[in-house]
């Protein structure tokens, strides 16, 4: 599979996901990203279920507490008028929490499927205007300028006593202190680069460079996949 | 064939003139800190070779970037980053570089083979506090001028206060950032009050060593004692060590320096640690160069901040001091004058770890030498 082709199953199985409004057909959708995983990925679609569970879990323990425990009744319920259940509830809040993590889980998969291939790799052979690409090696490179700017402030802050390495009372406190920090680091950290590092080297012009190679075809496992996502889509609509 | 070597102390305008004289868009340019020294747009290793990568042949390499290519370039150390600035412009299309301070953050040996491999670039501008004069090379003087930064370290010296720091003893620690990727096994180490100069190639652990003491990093085996009583960073907090980090922007805690004693003045005292106080601190703050609290810490000049980053550790408010790469852009009368402080501060009882690839300056302190090796930490 190129990144190409992963990007247009992964368009198609979100548009999917959100095109389905029912458990079933969101159902049929997940097990056919199970069936890719299982192909493409082996084990690691292990992996890619765990992280998309543990990021959906607050928010749907955060709906079920809302919707069913306090609400009691679905919106579609609340529009009607009428009295309503907790069981409709609980359908919303799922049907909600499944399409979620359904894109959670196609976009981990995807980033899995490609896990031995770089960044600026992956961006390069997409086939897109190189300003796009450049785009998106801007937004992961200032993803990561704010990481290492939470690694610096955080290392700052704790050596300094003004917040703990571990869940506690003063963090809850001075965590507006550590959000101050990173956004300091960040400004400075980019200024440091606009200021000296990218005017003597014109080194915007560098990552054009490096983006500016032509895609790789598709391929026809490409062609296989996306014509499955789309059947499954279309099943998943039908049931 | 161009090669200039910019000399002079601090706030003579060596990086203005560095900067005046390169051309714009056309000069590799490798500056004293990440942000400065690596392009900031590339998620891993490979990607900031593959940035710049143009020709195959030709290459610096002192380490073998095969075995990073998966890393973060921001959590490489500040050495290994240096390297990997230098590897990516002797694989790039660029003719000329040019270096501000950043190869004082290289080990002998990588300094060494840098220096050797720039002296045969057709187009290099150097700034480097450790280095005078380069054969072949032009010398550019550039004239010192009253700066509104100037410390005075002597007339600090009767201000230091007396502490008597513990024993430190670690026992059995280990520590990996990965499974694959161990730092420290079952180290084992005491260290009574003195100064130690701790010694490793770049990217051996030095800078982690300091994280482990203060906290920020926790071990997966292993204890600390201080003079054989149990203390646990991450669970108590520090109240022992007080860190200069090798990036002094590291280690803000505020906007401003009033801010920033202000956060740790409440820290400390949940603590249990008395703060010195306000007037104590400004008068430190002042012979560092730094004379009003409302000063904000990101806009002074790079020296200045370095300076300031001593501050803490010179207050007295813990006993131990860890200094990670003190000189790094700092001149020769600074240096020496360092060097006399951290000797006082030695005799009066504080304990102090200094990581330093500076020789020199290593050498005007009396010190055990540390080196991280197998991962542990014997005495050298």
């Amino acid at each position: 599979m190129t990144p190409n082709g992963a990007i247009v199953l992964a368009a198609v199985l979100v548009g999917g996901a959100m095109l389905t409004r029912d458990l079933v057909g969101l159902a049929a959708l997940s097990l056919f990203c199970l069936g890719f995983g299982a192909i493409e990925l082996r084990g690691r679609t292990v992996r890619a279920l765990a992280w998309s569970a543990a990021i959906m879990a607050p928010l749907a323990a955060f709906m079920a507490v809302v919707w069913v425990g306090v609400v009691g009744r679905s919106p579609g319920e609340i529009a009607a008028g009428v009295t309503g259940t907790r069981a409709a509830a609980l359908t919303h809040v799922t049907v909600i929490c499944t399409r979620l993590f359904l894109i959670a889980l196609v976009t981990q998969l995807v980033i899995l499927r490609f896990a031995d291939m770089t960044p600026l790799a992956f961006t390069r052979a997409l086939r897109a205007p190189v300003v796009l690409k450049k785009l998106i090696a801007l937004t992961l490179s200032w993803i990561d300028t704010i990481l290492h700017a939470v690694d610096r402030s955080r290392t700052a802050l704790i050596t300094a006593g003004v917040i703990t390495p571990r869940f506690s009372a003063r963090n809850a406190a001075n965590g507006w202190i550590l959000v101050q920090t990173v956004w300091l680091s960040v400004i400075t950290i980019a200024i440091g680069r606009l200021r000296d590092k990218w005017p003597a080297e014109n080194t915007l012009a560098r990552l054009d460079e490096a983006l500016a190679a032509p895609a790789p075809p598709f391929r026809i496992g490409d062609g296989a996949w996306i014509a499955a996502a789309i059947a499954a889509v279309a099943t998943a609509r039908v049931v | 064939m161009r090669r200039d070597l910019i000399v002079g102390d601090n706030f003579s305008g060596r990086s203005a003139a560095l900067h005046a004289g390169l051309k714009q868009g056309e000069t590799f340019f490798v500056g004293p800190y990440a942000e400065a020294a690596l392009s900031g747009l590339s998620s891993t290793v490979a990607d900031e070779i593959a940035i710049y990568a143009r020709r195959p042949d030709d290459a610096f390499a002192a380490i073998d970037w095969t075995r990073f290519a998966g890393r973060k370039p921001a959590t490489l150390s500040g050495g290994e980053q240096v390297l990997l600035a230098l590897h990516c412009f002797s694989r790039s299309a660029y003719r000329a570089i040019a270096i501000d301070t950043a190869l004082e953050q290289l080990d002998a040996q990588n300094r060494a083979a840098a220096l050797a491999w720039l002296a045969a670039c057709s187009d290099v501008t150097l700034i480097d506090n450790r280095i005078d004069h380069i054969d072949g090379w032009t010398r550019r003087a550039q004239a010192g001028g009253a700066s509104d930064h100037a410390c005075d370290l002597a007339a600090m010296m009767t201000e230091l206060k007396p502490r008597a720091a513990p024993v430190v003893s670690i026992r059995a620690v280990d520590f990996a950032y990965a499974p694959e990727r161990p730092i420290f096994r079952a180290l084992d180490l005491s260290l009574p009050p003195r100064v130690y100069r701790l010694l490793g190639a770049n990217g051996s652990g030095k800078s982690t060593f300091f994280k482990i003491l203060v906290g920020v990093l926790g071990t997966a085996r292993g204890a600390f004692l201080l003079d054989e009583r149990s203390y646990d960073p991450r669970r108590e907090g520090n109240r022992v060590f007080a860190l200069a980090t090798q990036n002094p922007d590291h280690q803000w805690c505020g906007a401003t320096l009033a801010e920033d004693i202000a956060r740790r003045r409440r820290a400390l005292r949940a603590h249990g640690v008395a703060p010195p106080s306000d007037a104590a601190l400004a008068a430190l703050a002042s012979k560092l160069g730094v004379r009003s609290a409302d000063q904000h810490l990101y806009e002074l000049p790079l020296a200045a901040r370095k300076r300031l980053s001593w501050l803490w550790p010179f207050s007295g408010a813990m006993p131990w001091i860890m200094l990670d790469e003190p000189t790094i852009g700092q001149d020769r009368a600074t240096r020496q004058a360092l060097s006399a402080v951290i000797l006082h501060l030695s005799r009066i009882g504080h304990g102090i770890i200094v990581v330093t690839h500076d020789d020199e300056f290593a050498g005007t302190i009396p010190h055990q030498p540390l080196r991280i090796t197998d991962m542990t930490i014997r005495a050298a």
